[in-house]
């Protein structure tokens, strides 16, 4: 569970965060969401799919870390395994809350933080405060992450908006047999739709383009050639365990 | 005289008229502009606007006409329908059953209502062979925020505001689908030396010329009868309602629940239908005037009103007051006109046969409808004869509910005169004593009601089929403990993963449904 707390340097003082990555610090998440800002990065690592948001049935871009509930494959002694690890991963434990401005209809960001998480700490980690007040380079940079993921938030999900009005997105089952043998099946992904895309005429890539949607559409195809990584690391993994 | 057919056009603007021009106009390519439809309408008649229940079929009606799932929801203050929950009809207490829209689980496989018989002490026939009842019951809607439109985890169909569903319709067909609207008063009709018509003269000197001619004037039937004289033929010595009270009333709180069956509570003389909707529900009381006054009637609706939550004041409470007669008329199509709607016939709200009837007469001319008129006369002929058997279908079904009841009051009873049950329904009532119904006791394939919907009136009425079980096939008996075994897991993950048919609904609101 999480128990979300508006961050604030009183109460807050002595706080601590872990910066290291585990499966005990909660990161064992099979996908995390994901920002057209951050495809660059992110598709020479994971695949980049569309998934519904459960609360609302809006779509939303995932990278995939795992193929079963809690596995990340990204994971080890170590801690995270690959070059880039995603802005929602790195977020952790802060969040962005909204609070509601009682002079309009506009709700205002806010900095909050999840006491439950087990990277929050007393005495291992970085300080969020420094000793005499003000905030700690570590913190100043976790809020400027923090809106980053607000502005990806509205950006991705316009993104997902367009692209599924045009036709370009279709669901898909992923089936990924391993070296063992093992069958693994994904289901509730979309991708996009490549014969979809071909039929585009030039005024929509030309809108396309314009929003700046046209780079992050090709970044989620070229993404998939790391469905293959995945698996490997899947089959390390079970060998492992044999 | 002219022989192609060119231009349709449709006289009367209510629901009938609008489902019947949105199907019409989508079938034909609009960027060729070699067929127009044409809907005249009269300013000054208001539609009638109590059909507020529908079928699923209305999913793929609206899907095939291009419309938004999400935009319906919103503007035509839509809800969920997943059936109908009968209170009452059996005992006049609080017994209750649901006839919902699913048919049983493996049904083009196996007879589960053969082997819910020996289970019958146990579990309800609905509860035992699927799980919607089950839901409808947990007020839980039959899909999640994350289903495409259109799409379901059980079927459904809608409950909407009739009033709003006609202008929803309305603009969609004039805005999308590129019908031609004309608001006048049609008075003279014209026809040919063959009899077709040829034109309509409005009272705003239009003429309104056509080659086909649909008519959708509802209970004035200003075509059939008004210009071709085709009588009317009574129905009402098997059905015999003929009067109707209807409200609409607030829901108690702002959080009750919204019910997703139509409610169906019988009374002392006809029966009263509850339709939620988001914002309101519509409330009326069916009943035949040869039984009840009209004050006593409405004294019963009060009674009802208050019993389910409603604040409603007893001298503020006037409800609309609707008459009818239950009839059907003896031909629907003559030459190059056919009747649609209320201008075809009426018997009375119970199943929600109008809209449906208005959506499978549509459908057909839309898939019939020939392009010369020289190919007329045999559709018309099929058409009509398609059109009795599913009036028949309709009195037999419909008259099902009440045969069945052991309730005492004078109307009951006399619902139970052997001169008012159809020698049909005579002959399966005989037959369903020592068989469930089946495939072939509804032998066409475009039936109205299947089998299945015999079963959960019949069995839900707890009516007594003595099947000797010798008589069962023990393959069968073995899928079908393995039906009942996965309704039993199937309701179980269902009730976490459904949201209530509110929180749905709201949803729907703020978010919309996703095309994929």
């Amino acid at each position: 569970m999480s128990n979300f707390q508006l961050l604030n340097p009183e109460e807050h003082k002595n706080l601590r965060v872990i910066v290291e990555h585990g499966a005990d610090l909660g990161d064992a998440v099979r996908v995390v969401q994901t920002f057209p800002f951050e495809f660059r990065s992110v598709q020479g690592h994971f695949p980049i799919f569309l998934q519904k948001t459960p609360d609302t049935g809006e779509f939303q871009c995932v990278a995939l870390l795992g193929f079963e509930e809690g596995e990340n494959l990204f994971l080890n002694e170590q801690g995270w395994a690959s070059s880039y690890i995603p802005l929602m991963i790195q977020r952790q434990p802060f969040l962005i809350g909204f609070q509601a401005n009682p002079e309009s209809d506009e709700k205002k960001p806010v900095v909050t933080i999840d006491m439950d998480n087990p990277k929050v700490s007393s005495d291992q980690g970085e300080r969020l405060f420094l000793e005499h007040g003000g905030q700690s380079e570590y913190l100043k940079a976790a809020i400027a992450r923090l809106e980053y993921i607000h502005q990806g938030h509205l950006h991705g999900t316009e993104f997902a908006k367009h692209i599924v009005d045009l036709g370009l997105v279709e669901a898909f089952t992923l089936d990924v047999t391993l070296e063992n043998g093992s069958a693994n099946q994904l289901l509730g992904f979309y991708t996009i739709n490549e014969d979809a895309l071909k039929q585009l005429t030039g005024d929509q890539f030309a809108a396309l383009n314009e929003k700046g949607y046209l780079q992050p559409l090709f970044m989620i195809l070229a993404s998939h050639s790391c469905i293959g990584d995945l698996a490997r690391l899947k089959g390390e993994k079970l060998s492992k365990q044999s | 005289m002219r022989k192609n057919i060119r231009k349709i056009v449709v006289v009367g603007g209510g629901t009938a008229g609008w489902l019947t021009a949105g199907l019409l106009a989508s079938r034909f390519d609009r960027s060729e502009q070699e067929v127009s439809v044409t809907l005249v309408e009269s300013p000054d008649v208001p539609i009638i606007g109590v059909g507020e229940g529908t079928w699923p079929s209305m999913r793929t009606t609206l899907q095939t006409i291009g419309v938004s799932e999400s935009d319906f929801f919103n503007q035509c203050d839509a809800s969920f329908k997943q059936g109908s929950k009968f209170v009452g009809w059996e005992s006049g207490g609080d017994d209750y059953y649901y006839h919902p829209f699913s048919l049983p689980e493996g049904y083009s496989e196996v007879n589960l209502a053969d082997h819910w018989q020996i289970h019958k002490d146990k579990v309800s026939f609905a509860n035992a062979v699927g799980v919607q009842s089950l839901m409808c019951e947990r007020g839980l809607a039959p899909k999640q925020i994350t289903t495409p439109e259109y799409a379901f985890n059980l079927n459904y169909g809608y409950h909407l505001d009739a009033g709003k569903f006609a202008s929803f319709l309305s603009a969609h067909c004039i805005d999308k689908l590129g019908v031609e609207h004309v608001l006048a008063n049609v008075g003279k009709v014209s026809n040919d030396e063959d009899g077709y018509i040829t034109q309509l003269d409005c009272d705003t000197g239009e003429v309104i010329i056509g080659d086909f001619f649909i008519d959708c004037t509802g209970f004035h039937a200003k075509l059939i009868e008004g210009h071709f004289g085709i009588e009317k033929i009574q129905l009402s010595d098997v059905l015999f309602n003929d009067s109707a009270l209807a409200v609409q009333v607030p829901h108690p709180e702002e959080s009750s629940a919204i019910e997703s069956c139509t409610l169906g509570t019988a009374q002392s003389s006809g029966w009263i239908w509850d339709i939620a909707l988001p914002t309101r529900r519509g409330v009326g009381y069916v009943h035949s005037s040869d039984f009840i006054s009209e004050d006593a009637a409405s004294e019963e609706l009060y009674q009802y009103l208050v019993k389910s939550g409603c604040a409603v004041q007893r001298h503020e409470f006037s409800p609309r007051k609707i008459s009818f007669s239950p009839n059907k008329r003896k031909t629907f199509w003559v030459n190059n006109c056919v009747a649609i709607g209320l201008s075809a016939g009426f018997v009375e709200p119970l199943e929600a046969s109008a809209l449906v009837m208005v959506e499978t007469a549509a459908k057909f001319v839309r898939e019939h409808l020939p392009s010369n008129k020289g190919a007329l006369s045999p559709i018309a002929r099929r058409y009509n004869a398609m059109m009795n058997r599913h009036w028949r279908e309709i009195v037999d079904f419909l008259k099902l509910h009440y045969v069945l009841t052991k309730r005492t009051e004078e109307y009951w009873q006399a619902h139970l005169q052997p001169s008012g049950i159809p020698d049909s329904l005579r002959e399966n009532l005989e037959l369903w004593k020592i068989a469930t119904p089946w495939l072939l006791d509804t032998p066409h394939i475009d039936a109205l009601f299947p089998a299945a919907s015999y079963q959960y009136v019949l069995y839900g009425m707890h009516h007594d089929t003595r099947l000797e079980p010798e008589w069962l096939v023990p393959e069968q008996k073995k899928q079908a403990d393995i039906l009942f075994q996965q309704n039993i897991e199937k309701a179980r993950g269902l009730s976490t993963a459904l949201p209530t048919n509110r929180d749905l609904l709201k949803k729907v609101r703020q978010y919309g449904f996703q095309s994929i």
